[in-house]
């Protein structure tokens, strides 16, 4: 069975990537942890791969930049949501059931 | 699942995913992380700044009152639920939130003998509002009659959703013991409401004639949830003006949904 995790990136080169390092959230097992962060309140910006969990407002993190369409897992709360764009042009994550 | 969390773990099939997070496997290193070091939920190096005036101890007390009686409602159900989960996934996972419901009934019944009541069983029992035990009663009713989609959506929908918003509201301005005992519980809560939300949101999908038959729960226990709310916003002080967010909090799930 092929691990869908090593299939090949076929995003375009000009999507970023970033490096994720674990932020000390502690609330799944160790190696899922750099996926996802604490919202740190008013004064806290989402960085172009987050996207707040609208379930259990974690932030969820991706090691790609996220464009509509991308699907993203929130751990804490068991939930697939989908990047979607908001009238004001802003990515929001959106529960998929 | 050890070789693949390397990479981007969004890539994953979402069977497998659910596999993962419904697993004791995955509930077992998830709390591992924030409750190793702790006793009885705080660590006991925390500073006690429990309220020393008469009227606010007594105030706490109740609050811790009516979270018992929640959590017992929610241990009592979830339990009662693994006999009628449609599958092993939801029965392991309904597994893993018995053991949260008695930790949290464990942790909060310790919380109140720190603070001074010698039976807290009892005072909890004594000082719960009327319209939490009736909604324990109604959420029993649910789990004996055998109805999986009303129960799920009495006790990890409407009652762990209002359970979050509430304590999230209330850990913001606790005293620091009560404030990391909520904090662990919330971090559990995570789990109870997203799994309720999501295994709801499937089967509606899937049978959305369900629908109508949720409508009719949720009316029937529409004044309940009201009520309780009121009590917990005035019991953990949340300013008038304020309130309406924490409603805002809790609706937000129902009405996610398709519940208005």
């Amino acid at each position: 069975m092929v691990d869908p995790l090593e299939s090949s990136d076929d995003d375009p080169v000009q999507r970023r990537r970033f490096l994720l390092e674990d932020t000390g959230f502690d609330e799944v097992p160790a190696r899922y942890r750099r996926f996802y962060r604490k919202w740190r309140g008013a004064g806290d910006q989402l960085a172009p791969n987050e996207a707040i969990c609208p379930v259990c407002k974690v932030v969820i993190r991706s090691s790609r930049e996220l464009w509509p369409g991308d699907r993203l897992y929130c751990m804490p709360c068991m939930s697939r949501l989908v990047v979607v764009e908001a009238t004001d042009g802003r990515l929001e994550a959106h529960v998929s059931y | 699942m050890g070789a693949a969390a390397g990479r981007e773990i969004h890539d994953l099939e979402h069977e497998r995913f659910l596999e993962e997070v419904h697993s004791f496997e995955f509930w077992f290193q998830s709390v591992e992380g924030y409750l190793a070091g702790t006793t009885y939920g705080h660590r006991t190096e925390t500073a006690d700044e429990s309220p020393t005036g008469a009227v606010e101890r007594q105030r706490l007390i109740t609050v811790l009152s009516n979270y018992c009686i929640g959590e017992m409602a929610a241990l009592e159900g979830a339990s009662g639920l693994i006999a009628i989960a449609p599958n092993q996934l939801t029965k392991i996972f309904l597994s893993t939130q018995v053991a949260d419901e008695g930790r949290h009934l464990e942790v909060l019944l310790h919380r109140m003998r720190e603070l001074g009541v010698k039976h807290p069983a009892q005072e909890a029992d004594r000082r719960a509002s009327r319209s939490l035990k009736q909604f324990r009663a109604e959420l029993l009713k649910l789990v004996q009659g055998r109805d999986w989609e009303a129960a799920i959506f009495a006790q990890n929908v409407i009652l762990e959703s209002l359970e979050f918003a509430v304590f999230r509201a209330h850990a913001e301005g606790a005293d620091a013991i009560t404030k990391e005992v909520l904090e662990g519980i919330i971090k559990d809560e995570r789990r109870h409401i997203g799994f309720g939300e999501n295994e709801l949101g499937r089967r509606l999908h899937g049978a959305p004639h369900i629908r109508t038959r949720l409508t009719r729960v949720r009316e029937e226990l529409d004044h309940l949830v009201l009520s309780m709310l009121e009590d917990s916003s005035r019991e953990i002080g949340v300013p008038p003006d304020q309130q309406g967010e924490l409603a805002r909090s809790y609706l937000q799930s129902v009405e996610r949904l398709g519940f208005t």
